[in-house]
């Protein structure tokens, strides 16, 4: 069966069908929330049912699916999933039920129309991370701005409109010359082989001259760079979260950001290794500067939407950082906080939407003291909060200590700037929560608030359940993770390696192990001569750090891995 | 006998004064017959070749040419008729509805 | 029946015998009798439609002028849907503005006969002479509705460019000939293959005319001024009829006569083809932004769209020329699809092609703004719609010439057209309904079905684009 293609089509296939509904005054309303809740839950059954089927120890691609699709340029329809792309598609069917469940209490006018444009931006994301044809894969990035656009643009706050279009066009500006540079990649295929492709894996074994890969590299970069959203290109985020209904926010910080890294780490970064080698001190400076810029504007806003959306842009400045390190632990605490960092920041935005809700504002200032009034609420709250600060035993920590870990092995000097952005992230967090939950009552309409009731505990409770769950098991989810992320660290080096040696002047790497990742420009190898040159180790190796157990030694399976987590101290 | 290219200079020049005319006029009727001067310059740039070529495709050309600028005239000048019930006046910066 | 020679005209003969049965039927119309003229119309177009289809792969050729080739061929498939479309979508028109059906339909129908003339012709004179046949018919559509004054003024603006440009390319073709002996395409080409790399003036000078003319006909810049006004003061659906079917054609001529008769002359010809295209692409946009009324915003993002076929004109190879024909089927099918919304909404005292006149349509006539919505989006060149495909065929073909550039200008061109085409959509879906402002009036079912045909194309061409890919590829392999 084919399950990828299902998983997309069948959100889809809702909204079709929802458009041949008839619901004139909003007759209808419960049970098109009901059929679109139905479809997204069984989309995450699709999802839930790949992941039981992905084999942990392979590498490659799975449940590859490929049709011609557009034969004279190569053009495939060909899905797959691997170890990067699996569990970001899980976490898109799993926050899509969930921001569903949050509108039902605030979207009240056409209920139809949002459920079309909620299960189309479903279809488009889960397309984006199981598309292995970039033509397919830009079909997907491009689709999936138009029912963001509406989302934004009818269904949110005062500023609507001029949020809405900004997103689209900001996204679109960069998307365009990612086109241009697909096109030119394809045109470069068939000027090698005599025949066009799309195919990621075709295209990742081009030889491309070293000034055309660093515009291609720049042009895929950019574009992700804005999605992601990167420093200087995040403008459009606190105006796209804050505008959007909350159901918006959801996805946008959950799913939507994650597309940015997912692109580096799929294409970006594979498709143009020695560029993408040059460039990553840049990429990772810009990540460490959004850290802590995001992190210090975040603590000055009176608005709690726009708070968690500056943490966004501080702790995707994070996984980016983890990408550019390009280690086995830097790659996998990147994907492990895209998606720790989608399940909290999304539950944030959820509940932050309940308040909103209630009391019809977002300013910190109004609240006050909500602990005596709303205590379930702020319980869940709290959790999520120091999920997203990265306590351990929550999920957000796994995934920022991994990508420290591969960070300070690249460059101990970036670390030392993230971590400041830790400590930052715990102060604005927790003040704020401190604002909101703790004190007296100050504002008479708080005093009546009523506390979560079942709906929203239907969408809490799975958010906290995951925090926990990834927090106190990551290897469930590394373990996936592992074999693809080693097979591409070691794929980008062999890749420079071979390249290097083919260059009639090789930038002479200073080892010949193949960790010289760095070692291809001399400002680069400044910057790595100050770091331990370090091959990522083979996954024996890492087994016997016991900081990740072996794989197959069982014991951590079951219990509760307490015994890793004193072992880092090691 | 006078060469090609006198002829050549001559149609040039006629259709200068065509483009110009319809440029510079401020009468829609002579802005008109400005059009029909640059199609009779072209004429006279056909009917030189043809002779050079030793051919009469250049002539035949001429009375095709001939038709349409009278099929097209006709249409002008409704057009014009139709313009000048609305605003009593032939001087197209009077026609402003439409920025120009 | 008839003489093989006759084959390649067969499709224009269906559309002028339709035309002369619509004028004769209006001539014996008695006062107040309802005819369907419309329908005669279709039924000619339809004839039309079928034996191109027949005439395919068969490289037919009449008189030696006339080549039904699968390029035009191609070429006339699309007039043929721009054709029937437009007659679908005016049969509302018609009626709401009480005007001669009759004439109405005969001039569209010569104008039809005038675009597929000159998209199969094989001489420069034919290329005139069905210039002249369209544009005189599409003169008068313009300005039909007499009590309308701007009409009026665009029909004079439209007519007097129109015959300046047309003069411009007589001139052309008279220098051509001069140089050439023949105006014959075959021959024209022959003879410069022969004589490449001697650049004499002459040559030049006919190829520079040719260049303005054409350039004239596609609106583009610098000689798009006549654009906007013409389009904004015209109907409507004339508006929609001129903006795609007169483009069509005049690209078929242009690509035929720059692409295989001047072909040797490319080096050229193509670094100004290259600048008039980036001009035109930018200028197109960015002073679409500006507007407010929603023709002349349309227009605007006509000129621009001329600007991108430039591109595929530009880049000159394979995928180029058979780019060409797909964004010319994309455009028409979209562009006319928009403007036949408009003419729906349109009353016959107001034409309610204001941008604000469509605050909060969604509200009133939600599947109206939906498949406007759907028109917007595929002009803006967004996926899953035929515009993407043609934008991407298009900057591919760009690309595989080495000319990065030009995509890159087209590209960001686009999303700075997106932004004008989104303000729409705002107003659209996002701003409430002017309280004073009347409900838009109902859309009958012959016009809903065109409209719903040409969704249906937008979309299913937006997703299974490869058979018409692939026949658009086999069009140029015959040619060229």
């Amino acid at each position: 069966m084919p399950l990828l293609t299902l998983s997309w089509l069948l959100p889809l296939a809702g909204a079709i069908g929802l458009l041949l509904v008839g619901n004139a005054d909003g007759r209808r309303n419960g049970a098109i929330r009901w059929l679109t809740l139905a479809v997204s839950l069984a989309t995450l059954a699709v999802t839930a049912a790949v992941w039981a089927g992905f084999d942990p120890a392979v590498a490659e691609f799975q449940f590859v699916e490929r049709v011609p699709w557009i034969p004279a340029f190569g053009i495939d329809y060909s899905l797959g999933v691997d170890g990067i792309s699996l569990l970001l598609v899980v976490l898109t069917a799993f926050l899509t039920p969930i921001a569903l469940l949050s509108s039902w209490g605030s979207i009240e006018r056409k209920v139809k129309e949002f459920s079309i444009f909620m299960l189309a931006l479903e279809a488009a994301m889960i397309g984006v991370f199981v598309a292995l044809d970039l033509f397919l894969f830009y079909v997907f990035w491009d689709a999936m701005l138009v029912p963001m656009y509406f989302l934004i643009g009818i269904w949110g706050y005062d500023r609507r409109i001029y949020a809405a279009i900004k997103f689209m066009l900001y996204t679109m500006a960069g998307s365009v010359l990612m086109l241009v540079a697909i096109l030119g990649l394809a045109y470069l295929h068939s000027a090698a082989t005599g025949r066009y492709s799309f195919d990621l894996l075709a295209l990742s074994t081009l030889d491309i001259a070293p000034q055309t890969e660093m515009w291609f590299f720049l042009a895929f970069t950019v574009a992700f760079a804005i999605k992601v959203p990167l420093f200087p290109f995040h403008t459009w985020l606190p105006d796209a979260h804050v505008e959007a209904p909350t159901a918006g926010s959801v996805i946008l910080a959950g799913v939507l950001l994650k597309m940015g890294t997912y692109g580096l780490l799929r294409f970006s970064f594979p498709l143009f290794p020695e560029a993408a080698a040059s460039f990553a001190p840049w990429l990772a400076l810009l990540a460490v500067v959004g850290i802590i810029y995001g992190a210090l504007v975040a603590m000055v806003q009176p608005d709690m939407k726009k708070l968690v959306a500056y943490s966004s842009v501080s702790h995707l400045g994070f996984v980016v950082l983890g990408i550019c390190a390009m280690n086995a632990q830097g790659v996998q605490g990147a994907i492990y906080l895209m998606l720790a960092h989608g399940v909290s920041t999304g539950g944030l935005f959820l509940m932050v939407g309940m308040l909103s809700d209630r009391r019809h504002t977002r300013l910190i200032g109004e609240y006050g003291g909500l602990k005596a009034v709303v205590p379930r609420l702020s319980a869940a709250f709290l959790i999520i909060t120091l999920a997203s600060i990265g306590l351990p035993m929550l999920n957000g920590f796994p995934g920022e200590f991994l990508i420290m870990l591969g960070a300070f092995r690249w460059d101990p000097r970036f670390v030392v700037a993230a971590g400041l952005g830790v400590i930052l992230s715990a102060v604005y967090m927790l003040w704020m929560v401190q604002r909101v939950y703790y004190g007296e009552v100050r504002h008479g309409e708080n005093a009546t608030l009523p506390d979560l009731h079942p709906r929203e505990w239907a969408s809490v409770l799975p958010i906290c359940a995951m925090a926990v769950v990834m927090g106190v098991f990551p290897t469930l989810f590394l373990r996936p993770m592992e074999a693809s992320v080693e097979a591409l660290v070691q794929q980008m080096q062999a890749t420079q390696t071979l390249r290097a040696m083919d260059n009639p002047h090789p930038p002479a790497p200073r080892t010949p192990t193949p960790g010289n990742w760095t070692a291809m420009r001399p400002v680069t190898r400044i910057l790595y001569s100050l770091s331990r040159p370090h091959s990522g180790p083979s996954r024996a190796e890492r087994g016997q750090k016991r900081w990740l157990p072996a794989k197959g030694s069982g014991g951590y399976q079951g219990a509760v891995p307490l015994g890793w987590l004193i072992g880092i101290g090691n | 006998m006078i060469p090609l290219s006198d002829y050549l200079i001559v149609s040039a020049i006629l259709f200068a004064i065509g483009t110009a005319g319809v440029f510079l006029r401020r009468n829609l009727i002579t802005i008109l017959l400005s059009v029909e001067i640059m199609l009779n310059a072209v004429n006279l740039t056909f009917v030189a070749f043809g002779r050079y070529l030793g051919s009469v495709d250049g002539q035949i050309i001429v009375f095709f040419v001939m038709t349409v600028a009278a099929a097209e005239a006709a249409v002008g000048l409704a057009i014009v008729i139709a313009l000048f019930r609305h605003r009593e006046s032939l001087n197209p910066e009077a026609f402003t509805a439409l920025k120009w | 029946m008839f003489d093989s020679t006759f084959d390649a005209v067969v499709p224009l003969l269906c559309v002028i015998l339709a035309a002369l049965a619509a004028m004769g039927a209006e001539a014996f119309r008695a006062r107040g009798e309802r005819m369907p003229i419309g329908g005669l119309g279709i039924v000619g177009l339809a004839g039309a439609g079928v034996s191109s289809v027949l005439l395919w792969n068969r490289n037919a050729a009449s008189f030696g002028v006339i080549l039904a080739d699968n390029f035009g061929l191609f070429v006339t498939l699309v007039l043929v849907v721009v054709g029937v479309l437009t007659i679908m979508f005016s049969s509302q028109v018609v009626r709401r503005d009480a005007l001669p059906a009759g004439e109405y339909y005969a001039l569209v129908l010569f104008a039809i006969a005038g675009m597929i003339m000159m998209a199969t012709a094989n001489d420069l004179l034919v290329i005139f002479l069905a210039l002249e046949i369209l544009s005189v018919a599409v003169y008068v559509l313009t300005g039909i509705r007499r009590d309308d004054q701007r009409a009026t003024e665009a029909a004079f603006k439209y007519f007097l460019l129109g015959a300046f440009s047309s003069a411009f390319f007589l001139y052309g073709i008279a220098f051509t000939y001069g140089v050439a002996g023949s105006t014959r395409l075959d021959r024209v080409g022959a003879y410069l293959a022969a004589q490449s790399m001697s650049d004499s003036p002459l040559i030049l000078m006919a190829l520079a005319l040719l260049l303005v003319g054409f350039a004239f006909k596609i609106s583009a810049v610098p000689f798009h001024m006549w654009t906007p006004d013409a389009y904004e003061g015209a109907p409507a659906i004339v508006t929609g009829f001129m903006s795609t079917g007169v483009k069509a054609a005049a690209f078929a001529a242009f690509a035929r006569v720059f692409l295989s008769a001047f072909e040797p002359f490319s080096a050229d010809w193509a670094p100004i083809v290259w600048i008039i295209a980036a001009l035109t692409m930018i200028l197109g946009t960015v002073v679409g932004v500006a507007q407010s009324n929603l023709k002349r915003m349309l227009a605007y993002s006509s000129i621009a769209h001329g600007g991108y076929l430039l591109v595929g004109l530009v880049a000159a190879n394979e995928v180029g020329k058979a780019a060409i024909l797909f964004y010319l089927l994309a455009y028409a099918v979209t562009n006319l699809a928009a403007f036949g919304v408009i003419a729906l909404l349109g009353s016959r005292d107001r034409g309610n092609d204001e941008l604000r006149d469509y605050a909060g349509l969604w509200h009133t006539r939600p599947a109206l703004a939906a498949l406007m919505t759907v028109c917007l989006l595929s002009l803006g060149g967004l996926p899953p719609t035929v515009g993407f495909i043609g934008k991407w065929y298009i900057f591919s073909a760009a690309v595989s010439a080495g000319y990065y550039g030009l995509a890159i200008i087209g590209v960001l061109t686009s999303v700075v057209s997106v932004f004008f085409y989104l303000r729409v959509v705002v107003m659209m879906y996002m701003a409430e309904r002017e309280v004073a402002a009347a409900m838009p009036p109902r859309v009958t079912g012959v016009s809903m079905a065109a409209l719903a045909f040409a969704i249906f194309v937008i979309v299913y061409l937006g997703v299974m684009p490869t058979q018409v890919l692939d026949l658009a590829s086999a069009s140029i392999a015959t040619i060229f």
